[in-house]
């Protein structure tokens, strides 16, 4: 666990750190735990290093990096045994800890001539007690800061070797925490955001539209910063609402069109997003759930707008709404949404939640593929100025024929329209257009039904099914783990593709299984809900969570224990 | 004679007879036509309101949106297709009411499109509410001892914002709308084409004949459209006497132009992915 009161390089010293350990083999994860505001506060991220995959927060620390000592009171509760905390020379710190103190900020002084390379020390410093060496280190500062010269890497290089040498030096008195060996691979350490900005740029995304807002300001902000190298069209716009309506233009006129928002700004976005289902507009939304209402915790997790989002909207169209858990499911949410919109001419809702978007994860850069599917049905033989944008064919769907196409026009319109596309208040009409855009859910929820994640070790015979979504999978599968080495018969089923809900294969597996509960971060069971709604299900319990921080692996462990017994 | 007629729609038309909107459609028929511009090369992005039903009564590619969204809409188009004659069409409560906080970044942002805005002060297809550009004391259904505020002058707004280009005509006079919008459309850079139109269903004050009493040509007057201040004079003259033609040009470059110049090469996307998570290793 590392922290900072200044927030100074809070992110660079767990990027850089991770980064260092995923490149010596280890895999890494980093959750962030960030105030709402630009300065100061109370942040911090916790480290979780291991030799096989990891998906959640460990529970207490082995080691606390504090910069500034008067904040180690703050962690005391969440600290192992023995666990070692590294923190400045000088100030007041609780008694009674295995502490290794150093002049973080005079050898930052000293060695990087800048107090703020007391981050860099401290990640020498911490290396050391992991019993690792700095090879590497300078790369990685060089990727990192290689635009503030070269300067600057070799003060933040000085910087860290003096504080690995403190920290050798000082090992007479104390234990490292040194690490068990570890089987490189090819990986990388990727936030959720950056994954789903990512998978976009690898589904060929052209227009990507925004309006800060967190958690889904990162996820622009990277496309803003490769935007000249992957061809990208970004605007940050005046509000939600014009961020939405451009990318519909922009996917009107042809362009995979993507945009970005959190809870709040997707209520701005409603009316448009009915826009995109009645003009039938390919178009990719980004909802990030932080918790409400209203401005809630602006800077933290939920899972309490999934309802929201599945019903989001004036009147009746069909949406995908995809509820990725982490980073490689972030890259390949991004590029099936963007299939899936082209193919049915649809909105497509990534709803992501606030840990899973700013969580750095390892992946198997294997795991990252790029598919770059080309969905849109082109249609042929059209007599000049003949085409109908809203002609009616198999399962709801027309052939798409871009403005600008020679001797064809296209008329898109968000009254009720006939198949040109001019309006209409003829009954009959409705009722042919109504049927022809519903009838496109059929095909969607085809795609969700295959997507339905079992843990593959269940047998899913007379076992509790344990129900989540988003970034709960990583701390839901740990603790079922936990609960079958303990003999009890539970299994994880993790919701990727949520909407429409796949029927079929979540009442097929719970035909099976002796009863159903669910994980989920809200207050009145979203999920739970669905699952009566939509397949009849009697939910026998939920473990909950609303308080805007991450479920640990141990609550939903005994949370499960609880409900199996309950219900048992 | 312009060829018109290749502009023509065949889609029935839901206007009031003797709507002002009629000699818009004509002088924008006319400008099409005499621009050389095929259908094909244009698209139309509208909101609702009966002036926002105008793209489906002449022959072009249209995006009949929302009330209020017509200009992020067309935004999108023209940043997606550089290639296609983008316009925005829609009506006073469109465009100044619903849809102000877009109008006022689109003149800032400067996208090379031509915006239209059939101003006749009053709703119309809500059937006779008060509008931003409604004068003080004007009665309406939701004012009905007369309108309290000041009405909004959306060309001094945009002289203010430096918009591309800022021209106001008169739906009555279609020969010299038709030639503003030639101007427009050949301005490169967002351009503003704010239109008098009466409304003869709900408007008994601002009615074609006040406003024939009222009009003058700035052409006439030999007003110079580059100059800043005297457009912000012209932009406000409202009253006795309301000026048309163009009333500002701006010199700065579009918002597209300066993207374009910024624009990278692009590479093919799995070499460009491979680049990019190389970042993360």
């Amino acid at each position: 666990m590392s922290r900072d009161r200044q927030g100074r390089g809070l992110q660079v010293i767990s990027r850089t750190l991770g980064r260092l350990l995923v490149r010596a083999g280890y895999h890494v994860f980093v959750s962030q735990d960030v105030m709402s505001r630009i300065r100061g506060g109370h942040n911090f991220a916790r480290v979780r290093i291991s030799t096989g995959p990891v998906a959640a927060d460990g529970e207490k620390a082995e080691i606390l990096v504090a910069l500034d000592p008067a904040l180690v009171v703050r962690h005391v509760a969440d600290l192992a045994p023995d666990a070692v905390v590294l923190t400045d020379a000088a100030g007041g710190m609780p008694e009674g800890l295995n502490a290794v103190r150093l002049p973080l900020v005079d050898l930052a002084r000293e060695h990087g001539r800048d107090a703020v390379m007391a981050n860099a020390v401290a990640v020498g410093a911490a290396l050391a007690l992991v019993g690792l060496e700095l090879t590497g280190l300078e790369d990685l500062f060089e990727s990192q800061f290689a635009a503030k010269g070269g300067d600057v890497v070799r003060r933040n290089m000085a910087a860290a070797e003096a504080g690995h040498r403190a920290v050798v030096e000082d090992m007479k008195r104390c234990c490292p925490r040194k690490l068990a060996g570890a089987e490189p691979g090819d990986r990388l350490l990727i936030s959720g955001a950056e994954a789903i900005a990512l998978g976009a740029i690898a589904a060929n995304v052209r227009v990507v539209t925004g309006y800060p807002m967190s958690p889904a300001t990162p996820i622009v902000e990277y496309c803003f910063r490769h935007a000249r190298e992957a061809g990208l069209i970004v605007e940050q716009t005046e509000d939600e609402i014009s961020a939405a309506n451009l990318a519909i233009g922009a996917a009107f006129a042809g362009a995979r069109a993507m945009t970005c928002t959190a809870g709040g700004g997707f209520c701005l976005m409603n009316e448009a997003l009915s826009l995109a289902g009645m003009t039938e507009t390919p178009l990719v939304l980004c909802v990030g759930m932080r918790p409400g209402p209203g401005t809630g915790l602006a800077t933290r997790t939920a899972q309490a707008d999934l309802l929201f989002v599945i019903y989001a909207g004036h009147g009746e169209f069909p949406r995908a709404v995809l509820t990725p858990a982490d980073a490689a499911q972030g890259f390949q949410a991004a590029q099936d949404a963007f299939r899936i919109a082209e193919k049915c001419q649809t909105p497509v809702i990534i709803l992501f939640d606030q840990f899973m978007a700013d969580a750095l994860w390892t992946v198997e850069r294997s795991e990252l593929r790029v598919e770059n599917r080309q969905e849109r049905q082109v249609p042929e033989g059209v007599q000049p100025y003949g085409y109908r944008r809203y002609e009616v064919g198999e399962g709801g769907l027309s052939p798409m024929v871009l403005p600008g196409t020679p001797e064809q026009l296209v008329y898109a319109d968000s009254d009720e329209h006939n198949e040109a596309g001019h309006i209409t208040e003829s009954a009959a009409m409705r009722v042919r257009m109504v049927d022809k855009r519903n009838a496109k859910t059929a095909g969607i929820r085809q795609e969700a039904e295959v997507k339905v994640e079992v843990e593959a070790k269940a047998k899913a015979e007379k076992e509790t099914l344990v129900f989540c979504f988003g970034s709960s999978r990583g701390v839901v599968a740990e603790a079922v783990a936990r609960l079958r080495e303990k003999g009890r018969k539970v299994a994880m089923v993790h919701l990727h593709y949520i909407w429409p809900f796949p029927v079929e294969a979540v009442t097929a597996l719970a035909a099976k299984g002796a009863k159903v509960v669910t994980v989920e971060q809200n207050y009145s069971g979203q999920l739970a809900q669905l699952l009566a709604q939509e397949c009849g299900l009697r939910v026998a319990g939920t473990v909950r969570r609303y308080d805007g921080r991450q479920f640990s692996v141990a609550e939903v462990e005994a949370g499960l224990e609880q409900l199996t017994r309950e219900v048992g | 004679m312009p060829d018109t007629a290749s502009w023509s729609s065949t889609d029935e038309i839901a206007w009031c007879p003797a709507c002002g909107n009629f000699g818009i459609r004509e002088a924008v028929k006319t400008a099409l036509s005499e621009l050389g511009l095929k259908p094909e090369q244009t698209c139309f992005v509208s909101g609702i309101g009966q002036a926002a039903k105008a793209p489906h009564y002449i022959k072009c590619n249209l995006f009949n949106g929302l009330h209020g969204r017509t200009l992020p809409v067309a935004a999108g188009v023209k940043l997606a297709n550089p290639e296609l004659v983008v316009f925005a069409e829609g009506g006073d409560g469109d465009g100044y009411a619903e849809g102000g906080n877009h109008f006022l970044h689109a003149l800032r942002r400067n996208l090379d499109m031509t915006y239209i805005v059939h101003d006749n002060q009053i709703y119309g297809l809500t059937k006779g509410q008060t509008s931003p550009t409604s004068e003080a004391g004007l009665k309406t259904k939701t004012t009905p001892c007369g309108a309290i505020e000041p009405a909004f002058r959306p060309l001094a707004l945009a002289v203010m914002m430096d918009a591309g280009f800022v021209a106001r005509g008169f739906c009555a006079k279609p020969r010299q709308l038709a030639d503003v919008i030639k101007l427009a459309v050949q301005h490169r850079g967002f351009a503003l084409v704010e239109v008098l139109q009466n409304c003869v269903s709900f408007n008994h004050v601002n009615t074609a004949k006040w406003y024939s009493h009222r009009v003058y040509d700035l052409a006439e007057e030999k007003h110079d459209p580059t100059d800043r201040d005297k457009a912000y004079h012209k932009a406000l003259e409202w009253g006795d006497r309301i000026p048309t033609g163009v009333i500002y040009k701006s010199g700065r470059k579009s918002y597209d132009a300066l993207r374009a110049e910024a624009e990278g090469n692009r590479v093919s996307v799995p070499r460009l992915i491979d680049r990019l998570l190389d970042q993360f290793a």
